[in-house]
């Protein structure tokens, strides 16, 4: 057993430094927070009314978001799987790929062009009927549509993938016992879809319950707040330190149990490529015309917010936008933040995922006790952001910058790097390691049988199979960090910015044609990464992973 | 000489505990096939003979050294799998230069060449490994082991899912190689024609045992 470690040295050792690494740092944060609590009010004994009441609609803002999400999913992702022919059909699944890394201020942005008291849903009413939708938008059916937009998306793409793999066989027998659509659903379609029903809205579930932004803007009033929006709010309106404290205990504690009993938790994310399922028949004409609606419907949805900032943006003044030099400043720390976390994270996927493998493969490190528990630490430690809410993270950090002398900048941005790397590495670790695991499976045999190993093995072995996926992070992740407005909100101000909390400053002063102009920026950057740098890496490519 | 000495190997899957014990021989320019259902643990008696996996007691030996305890790149044996022999990315000289230790440009290039005619693919040289088909691929996959010059080689069942011409040729080839640079060669396979056609000697896996036909 101990020769097995020793031989598999050199990809378990930086693994388990990452691993560790990232455990000190969830350790530090949460001693810090602890050691600033009052010894004589114990924070778990007796939660406040106003803390109950956050708690109460938290959870259930996080409960209506999953359920709706999830029934749009399946709906959508059923409806897509059976019209492999509908138009413009993979240009709206990159879309709906896309939509896990729109920053959720765009979405807001889109959403209120659409949908806000002088949106273009108003104006046709008005038009129309000659009367006005009455800011709908803001409180909980807000929050709640933009849940869905971003989240009913996600589920669909993981879902259609699911769909897709359903061997068309079982197809063939269904059609051939005359099985109805919905007895088709119930015994061939729910069973290969219901896994990942279950991982998918444990996530949407984590999001939303940790959601900050769409809160922030969409939730109107204080009844409509969440525990992170109340966080906020306590740090940097109040200035009352001890109610953030005891919300950040009280969504930490939360989040710590959800995600430590979703053993099974997986995120699901392929990458844009969708396998078409051609059955050489038709569905009957009513069913048919219920999933191109079905389509129609969320497809119009999803774009057209996305549609009014295009057209909106382009009216914008781009020069005055680039003379500012705050939206300069925004734009370059932006670029470096994301770009340094994207390295960062791609770096630390590759070496967890390295040594995560090697207990999986039985022909590495046989299972032992100690292996299951190596194992269990990578695996949590890949998914802390999901535990530790990024403005828990970041009140951890606002505290460690008022406990320790070093400059503001420094705290701010090993704050922001810091949430950014934990955000996207759930994401990365799901898709870079079954790819790793793959390859290892594959050619592990013969990489030993012909000594293949360190470099040469990285260069003839790994990358050749794995670049598809590393470009996919590499998008995924500096997207994420590009987009964020968690972090940035405790530690940003005028001299340190990012595109997001500058666009927020934007429409906080009502400065709507030139939060219009930097919002198409901000999409435009977003979706030419997410959707051509996954391309580079693929070029050229005749490895199959 | 191969030895196989009563290597003893366990392990449990869901229903129940499966118990291997291996004991086999087989000379210089000697070809021996394993015979067996599926899941009788023919791919098991290679993968320990090659160091994949971990024998609980037992020893193999070659040429009177014990290669037990040697991590599989060390060992000398030279394997072709069923699947991913190649590197499919990668040109058919590449692929047989991986299994080189130290690569000489110019003897090299002589050497790949010569070993291509032999299996028949000397145009192939540059070709891209995916553009093959699996019959060429296979024939690299057999270059390459045989430029690696060991003294055994394993085949865990190569030749399935070829047509049956193809099929023939390796098979042919395998005899060939064996006999002419007086190597060890195990084959496993489920088909017992294979067998009956170069094989010097058969053994059946049965009950975790072999048994010489």
């Amino acid at each position: 057993m101990i020769k097995q470690y020793i031989r598999f040295r050199s990809s378990l050792i930086p693994g388990l430094l990452i691993s560790s690494f990232l455990l000190s740092l969830a350790f530090a944060i949460f001693f810090t927070l602890f050691g600033a609590t009052d010894p004589n009010e114990p924070l778990f004994l007796i939660l406040s009314q106003r803390v109950l009441t956050l708690l109460k609609f938290t959870v259930f803002q996080a409960t209506l978001s999953t359920i709706f999400s999830i029934i749009i999913g399946i709906i959508l992702a059923w409806s897509l799987a059976h019209q492999p022919r509908f138009f413009a059909r993979s240009l709206l699944i990159a879309l709906f790929s896309s939509s896990l890394v729109l920053p959720t201020i765009i979405v807001v942005f889109g959403l209120i062009t659409i949908l806000g008291r002088n949106g273009w849903l108003n104006h046709l009413s008005l038009y129309l009927f000659h009367s006005s939708f009455e800011g709908f938008l803001y409180g909980l059916s807000g929050i709640l549509i933009a849940h869905v937009y971003l989240n009913a998306s996600y589920a669909t793409r993981t879902l259609l993938h699911n769909f897709e793999s359903i061997p068309k066989e079982r197809y063939k027998l269904a059609k051939s016992l005359g099985f109805s659509v919905f007895k088709r659903f119930l015994l061939i379609e729910w069973p290969a879809i219901k896994q990942s029903v279950l991982s998918v809205s444990s996530i949407i579930f984590l999001l939303c319950f940790t959601s900050f932004a769409i809160v922030l803007i969409l939730g109107g009033n204080p009844s409509y707040n969440t525990l992170e929006v109340a966080i906020y709010e306590a740090v940097k309106l109040d200035f009352d330190i001890s109610l953030a404290l005891e919300l950040a205990f009280v969504q930490l504690s939360i989040s710590l149990v959800l995600v430590f009993f979703s053993s099974s938790l997986k995120t699901n994310i392929s990458n844009l490529k969708t396998q078409s399922l051609l059955i050489p028949w038709k569905e009957p004409f009513f069913i048919s015309l219920l999933q191109v609606f079905s389509i129609f419907a969320f497809g119009l949805f999803f774009i057209l917010p996305l549609l009014a900032i295009v057209i909106d943006g382009i009216g914008a003044d781009f020069i005055k936008i680039v003379e500012s030099t705050v939206f300069v400043k925004s734009f370059f720390t932006s670029i470096v933040i994301a770009s340094v976390s994207c390295v960062i994270t791609v770096v630390f996927t590759i070496f967890l995922s390295n040594a995560k493998r090697n207990f999986a493969l039985k022909s590495r490190i046989p299972q032992s006790k100690i292996g299951k528990v190596l194992e269990f630490f990578i695996s949590f430690s890949g998914t802390l952001y999901l535990a530790i809410p990024s403005l828990v993270l970041g009140l951890g950090f606002f505290l460690l910058s008022q406990k320790f002398e070093a400059p503001f900048l420094f705290w701010a941005i090993s704050a922001l790097l810091s949430a950014n790397v934990l955000m996207s590495l759930p994401f990365s670790m799901s898709i870079l390691y079954p790819a790793m695991l793959k390859t290892a499976t594959k050619y592990d045999k013969l990489c030993f049988s012909l000594d293949i190993k360190g470099f040469r093995r990285w260069i003839y072995c790994e990358w050749p199979y794995l670049k598809e996926s590393i470009g996919y992070i590499v998008a995924l992740s500096f997207c994420l960090s590009l987009g964020d407005l968690g972090i940035i909100s405790l530690f940003g101000n005028q001299d340190f910015s990012t595109l997001p909390w500058y666009l927020y400053g934007l429409m906080g002063s009502y400065q709507n044609s030139d939060a219009s102009g930097v919002a198409l920026i901000l999409l435009s950057l977003t979706l030419s990464v997410f959707l051509f740098v996954p391309k580079i890496f693929a070029k050229g490519n005749f490895a199959k992973s | 000489m191969l030895k196989v000495n009563s290597i003893v190997y366990k392990y449990k899957d869901e229903n129940q505990e499966n118990r291997y014990d291996f004991t086999l021989e087989a000379n210089r320019g000697e070809i021996v096939g394993i015979i067996g259902a599926s899941g009788n643990g023919k791919s098991t008696l290679l993968d320990l003979i090659s160091g994949f996996l971990t024998p609980i007691s037992g020893d193999i030996t070659n040429d009177d050294k014990n290669i037990s305890n040697l991590m599989p790149e060390k060992r000398p044996i030279t394997i072709l799998f069923q699947n991913y022999n190649l590197f499919e990315h990668l040109s058919v000289e590449k692929n047989i230069l991986l299994g080189i230790e130290n690569i000489n440009r110019k003897n090299d290039a002589e050497k790949i060449d010569e070993i291509l005619k032999e299996v028949g693919l000397e145009e192939y040289k540059k070709k891209i490994a995916s553009s093959l088909s699996g019959g060429q691929q296979q024939r690299v996959a057999l270059a390459r082991a045989l430029l690696r010059n060991k003294p055994i080689l394993l085949l865990d069942e190569p030749f399935t899912g070829l047509d049956f011409q193809t099929r023939t040729t390796m098979l042919k080839l395998v005899k060939k190689i064996t006999k002419t640079k007086q190597i060890c060669t195990i084959m496993v396979t489920h088909d017992s024609s294979d067998c009956d056609k170069i094989a010097d000697k058969v053994y059946e896996v049965k009950n975790g045992k072999l048994t010489l036909l």
